[in-house]
């Protein structure tokens, strides 16, 4: 190992070069997600291919593209829940490892076994398991975080009822409040509009707006195009490569979103045409 | 610790056994080894298509009580009961499953493992309390005695000695599970691969699954005698785990199961002459070598390919397809 | 409420961390004293019982003690097999053991051939040959294409089957036959020294204080891997705990259970409990109930009779436990929910007779309020005999009154309400199908039939706001609005000289 990072006395982070003394490192508050050439091959066949990313501060970020695109892993290889052929990802200015604390994740709702014998309250609880030590147990005052996040997505009723019997924009808002419980700065949800119902949508984006004006970070995986433009601050399509990056207004456009999704889509023409519309 | 592993003898392990006084049991026990692995293992390719090998592993344990009540009530040995009583048990494993598995939120691998248990506990039960009478014992259970088959009268029919009774048992049974995948094959491929286009097409997927468990329990009861209800699992599941590492395509599977079967038996024979174990466990050992084998060397996706390819094709990642443009 | 709560969870980890400290502690000088396994052989029934229970015999205790704690480690990690949906690991992993503890009967043998079983050498050959098959099943699901089951089949198969290749070979040597190594088959709790209930005591305590101080990183990873590891937990660390304490849990329940049903010790407790409860902390502590009475009931069992394996009895005392379980658990049993379904039933049947009594209302224009048994029985298709039933059943919920005479029946206030939002949900339904759906006028009412049953106040609203508040169905009858009935012919609002509906007895 060349290279090896480290926290000094006062507690900030530092970084030692081959063996040489402690140097402090830069952590960037403006950058909450940094990432560089990444690569991740799953069986040889490359599903994300040299992503170069750097997400400003405070944005709440559409991942677009068609299926198959890379959207699910560029956030699962984010969280290192899948190992990187090349490249690397900076949270804050460090390693993933370092400032996991401050990394909300909603995952797919079918990631999960929705008959495990747990109540909402136990799964937002966990929420603020990343924040205990490894054989603490949750205290009154994780408790409390717990059942704020709960009414903040209008679920405290609920919170001692099985996680099967609820629907599943209930189920979707339950992975919310677990993610709010998180108290992160930077939010990754893996397609939290799929399956659930509208007032449930509804919700969900106006949580997002919120936490978006507490100076968050959120990037959200999302498929449904003609919602994208309107929910989200800035768009990144992706399709194995980032196809591009940038506000909403200046990505969302015709060729942009060709080449994207190719010519595979008939969704696209309508959405095009949309386009086309409000250009005239 | 020397009488442990006895002194490997060509001689004795490989020639002898072939020799004149030995040749016939040794045959037969060949044969009857190679029948049923054989019968097993292309039943249990459908096992492995359908991800149900442990389906086939519980109904395996569960002709345990099948056989025991059926000698029980028949008062006798009689095939007859033997096949009713499996056919029985077979089905009642199925339905408990399905029972357990739709009716409550346990999900599908525990209700397997609570019916298959179960049955056994009751055959195990019945088999030690009414030992004489079921003329079953537990190591039977466990392991078969196919090292008896040779012993005992023979089978005849219109006055000519076939041979021992569990052989000709098992030969026709081998028979009719040739002839009906080879009557069902599209059937069955076709429920095994896609059950919306099975009933699209008009085949009742429920009723070849059922087909298929009834069966499975008479060719695990057939092998029964000569394996036990334990080492059947390895009969069903090696010989065709072994063939699809080899192949992709299913006739082709099915030729190299028969072929897994054969060189599994004669090969076991050998073992077991050598460290003078269990002829049938050896058997499963050998089939399993050589499905180590096939895992390691086999030439489309063995270990060894898979390192080559590694080594020589540098770098491992390359884009497939044709990227879209950046813009 | 929410205090509540919060008490009775924090009560719960108490009894836990008590009941935890009392077990260890009641282990401890149990398994202290050694003495020689009884004989017991020729005794009859009765005896069996009376020796059994006065716990006079050591061999009795140990073999008691044994399956009470071997009950208790099976169904704490039994649990998480179950919730993972991992229970045919525990099968292949249980199956897996089987060489290792004829390699330790080996080294027993070689070490000193007059007593050759040593429970510790067992625990250590038994957890490697287990935890070896499974990073095998691990090794073949990741290089070959074979799925998940087949691994596991074919992992459960081959060291089975060298395990037994292993024992046969042991018992042609002149020590190994009198071993005890074929009791490892099927269980004898006959056979626990006191050195196993020593082994036995001290891995259950080791189970019971991992799974204590590990709690909430067993449950995270259990629930939502992915989740648990951005969230920095080592997953792959605690997978691996929980395979070693899941080895350790089938090598103390060999002796007593066997390799072959020691699968059944994880699981079925474990399932039954899942069917009970839905907190996962109830789960483990149920498991472990029922595995501890599984436990002593499958060593008394094989204790009355001779030579009898004793695996077999607890397995099926497990089996018995989750078949109460499935017939009568409260919410997910089979009786329960037949109840339901009938209460169900009943309900939908009486809201019909409901819905017919305002047809027939309707169908006069609410002239006259009393609606007789013959009109109903002819609208509803049925035997006078049977919408008598239906009138007391009504009556019974007071949903309606029976004449004296038996002939005429009148709607309580409630029972007008009622058939009305029926007949709205009914009508509602319809509109919004032949709107909404563009569903066939005529094709409508079969939905409706089903649906009118089953829809909630908050969903009418919406129906209604949807429909624009339309007052008539599709077949131009008239929906009930709620106001309207008020204002109308509702009793309560009705003139106080009109007779009918509202009269209550």
């Amino acid at each position: 190992m060349i290279a090896k990072l480290e926290t000094d006395g006062q507690g900030g982070p530092t970084v030692r070069l081959f063996n040489g003394p402690p140097r402090p490192i830069e952590v960037s508050e403006e950058v909450p997600l940094e990432i560089h050439d990444l690569t991740v091959a799953y069986h040889k066949k490359p599903v994300l291919w040299g992503i170069d990313l750097s997400v400003p501060k405070g944005k709440l970020v559409g991942i677009v593209g068609p299926n198959g695109a890379g959207k699910s892993t560029l956030i699962k290889a984010v969280m290192g829940l899948v190992s990187l052929s090349s490249g690397w990802i900076k949270i804050f200015g460090l390693p993933y490892k370092t400032s996991r604390t401050r990394v909300g994740y909603v995952p797919q709702r079918e990631s999960v076994d929705w008959d495990f014998p747990v109540n909402v309250m136990d799964v937002v609880l966990m929420g603020r398991y990343g924040h205990l030590g490894l054989i603490q147990r949750p205290t009154r005052a994780d408790r409390d975080i717990a059942r704020e996040s709960l009414e903040k997505v209008k679920m405290l009723p609920f919170a001692n009822r099985q996680i099967a019997n609820l629907s599943g924009g209930q189920q979707q808002r339950v992975f919310l409040a677990r993610a709010l419980a998180q108290e992160s700065d930077l939010y990754f949800m893996d397609e939290p509009f799929a399956g659930v119902d509208a007032a449930t949508e509804t919700a969900i984006v106006t949580l997002m707006q919120e936490l978006k004006d507490r100076g968050k970070t959120l990037l959200v995986v999302h498929h449904d195009l003609p919602t994208a433009r309107n929910y989200f601050d800035m768009l990144l399509l992706l399709n194995m490569r980032v196809v591009a990056f940038g506000p909403t207004e200046q990505v969302f456009t015709h060729d942009l979103l060709q080449a994207t999704y190719g010519g595979r889509l008939t969704i696209l023409s309508e959405v095009a045409h949309e386009v086309k519309q409000r250009a005239t | 610790m020397n009488d442990f592993i006895p002194h490997f003898d060509f001689q004795r392990v490989f020639l002898a056994p072939w020799t004149a006084n030995n040749l016939e049991s040794t045959a037969w026990i060949a044969l009857m080894g190679f029948l049923v692995t054989a019968a097993c293992g292309l039943v249990g390719n459908y096992l492995i298509l359908r991800r149900m090998a442990l389906v086939g592993d519980a109904i395996s344990h569960s002709v345990l009580p099948g056989i025991a009540i059926a000698f029980l009530l028949s008062r006798s040995r009689s095939a007859t009961a033997m096949f009713v009583g499996a056919l029985a048990a077979g089905i009642v494993t199925t339905v408990i499953i399905e029972v357990i598995h739709h009716k409550t939120r346990v999900k599908q691998d525990s209700a397997i493992g609570i019916a298959f248990t179960t049955l056994f506990a009751i055959g195990v039960i019945l088999v030690s309390l009414f030992a004489a009478k079921v003329d079953l014992d537990q190591e039977c259970v466990l392991y078969g005695e196919i090292a008896f088959v040779p012993l005992g009268e023979f089978t005849s029919f219109a006055g000519i000695v076939l041979g021992p009774p569990s052989v000709v048992r098992m030969a026709i049974v081998t028979l009719a599970t040739v002839l009906l995948i080879a009557v069902f094959y599209k059937e069955l491929l076709v429920s095994s691969f896609d059950p919306g286009l099975a009933a699209s097409l008009g085949i009742n997927a429920v009723l070849v699954h059922y087909a298929l468990m009834c069966w499975l329990s008479v060719v695990v009861v057939s092998a029964f005698e000569a394996v036990g209800a334990i080492l059947v699992i390895a009969m069903l599941i090696l010989p065709g785990a072994t063939a699809s590492l080899i192949s992709q395509r299913l006739p082709v599977i099915m030729g190299l199961t028969v072929l897994h079967a054969a060189l599994s038996s004669v090969l076991g024979i050998h073992l077991a002459t050598w460290l003078e174990c269990s002829t049938a466990a050896a058997m499963v050992i050998m089939a399993s070598t050589l499905f180590g084998a096939a895992w390691i060397f086999s030439p489309t996706d063995g270990l060894l390919r898979r390192w080559l390819r590694k080594r020589l094709a540098e770098p491992a990642v390359e884009p497939t397809v044709q990227m879209p443009q950046n813009s | 409420m929410k205090t509540d709560v919060r008490t009775k969870s924090s009560a719960l980890r108490f009894v836990c961390r008590w009941a935890a400290l009392v077990l260890l502690l009641l282990g401890a000088p149990l398994c202290a004293r050694a003495d020689k396994i009884g004989d017991v052989s020729d005794i009859n029934i009765l005896d069996q019982a009376i020796r059994f229970f006065t716990f006079q015999d050591p061999a009795v205790r140990y073999a008691l003690i044994g399956s009470m704690l071997l009950g208790i480690t099976c169904g704490l990690l039994g649990s998480f097999l179950v919730v993972r949906k991992m229970a045919l690991v525990g099968d292949a992993l249980s199956h897996a053991v089987l060489p290792g503890v004829a390699a330790a009967f080996l080294w027993g043998i070689a070490r000193d051939p007059a007593a050759p079983k040593d429970p510790l050498a067992i625990l250590v050959g038994a957890t490697i040959a287990g935890l070896l098959g499974t990073v095998f099943v691990g090794l073949i699901k990741q290089t070959t294409r074979l799925k998940e089951d087949t691994a596991l089949g074919m992992v459960l198969a081959t060291f089975f089957s060298v395990g037994v290749c292993l024992l046969t070979m042991i018992q042609r040597l002149p020590s190994g036959n009198k071993s005890g190594l074929d009791k490892f088959l099927f269980g004898q709790a006959a056979a626990i020294s006191a050195a196993d209930v020593q082994l036995m005591a001290i891995v259950t305590g080791v189970a019971i204080v991992v799974l204590l101080l590990f709690y909430k990183e067993f449950l995270v990873t259990s629930f939502d891997a992915g989740f648990a590891r951005s969230a920095g937990f080592p997953t792959v660390l605690i997978q691996n705990a929980l395979m070693m304490l899941l080895a350790f849990a089938v090598v103390i329940a060999l002796q007593a259970v066997g390799v072959v049903l020691v699968s059944a010790m994880l699981i079925t407790p474990a399932a039954a409990a899942y069917l009970l409860t839905d907190r996962m902390h109830l789960m483990l502590i149920l498991a472990a109930v029922f595995g501890l009475v599984a436990g002593s009931v499958g060593a008394f069992l094989s204790f009355l009779g001779n030579h009898l394996p004793t695996g077999p009895f607890m397995v099926l005392g497990a089996s018995a436990v989750f078949g109460g379980a499935f017939l009568f658990g409260p919410r997910h049993g089979v009786v329960a929910r037949w109840w339901r379904q009938r209460s169900r039933a009943r309900r939908v049947r009486r809201e019909n007779t409901l819905k017919s009594i305002y047809h027939v209302l309707e169908q006069r224009e609410f002239q006259g309020e009393g609606v007789s048994l013959n009109e109903l029985a002819q609208r509803r298709r049925e035997t006078i005999e049977e919408a008598k039933q239906q009138a007391i059943e009504l009556q019974r919920y007071q949903f309606a009154t029976l004449q004296e005479d038996g002939d005429t029946i009148f709607l309580t206030p409630e029972g007008w309400e009622r058939a009305c939002s029926i007949v709205r949900n009914h009508r509602l339904w319809e509109l919004y199908l032949t709107n909404a759906a563009n569903i066939a006028v005529d094709h409508v009412h079969d939905d409706a039939e089903k649906i009118e049953h089953v829809l909630g106040d908050e969903v009418v609203r919406q129906l209604e706001k949807r429909l624009d508040y339309a007052t008539k169905d599709p077949h131009g009858r008239l929906i009930p609005s709620v106001s309207d009935l008020r204002k109308g012919q509702s009793p309560a609002e009705r003139p106080a000289e009109a007779v009918g509906y509202g009269r209550r007895l």
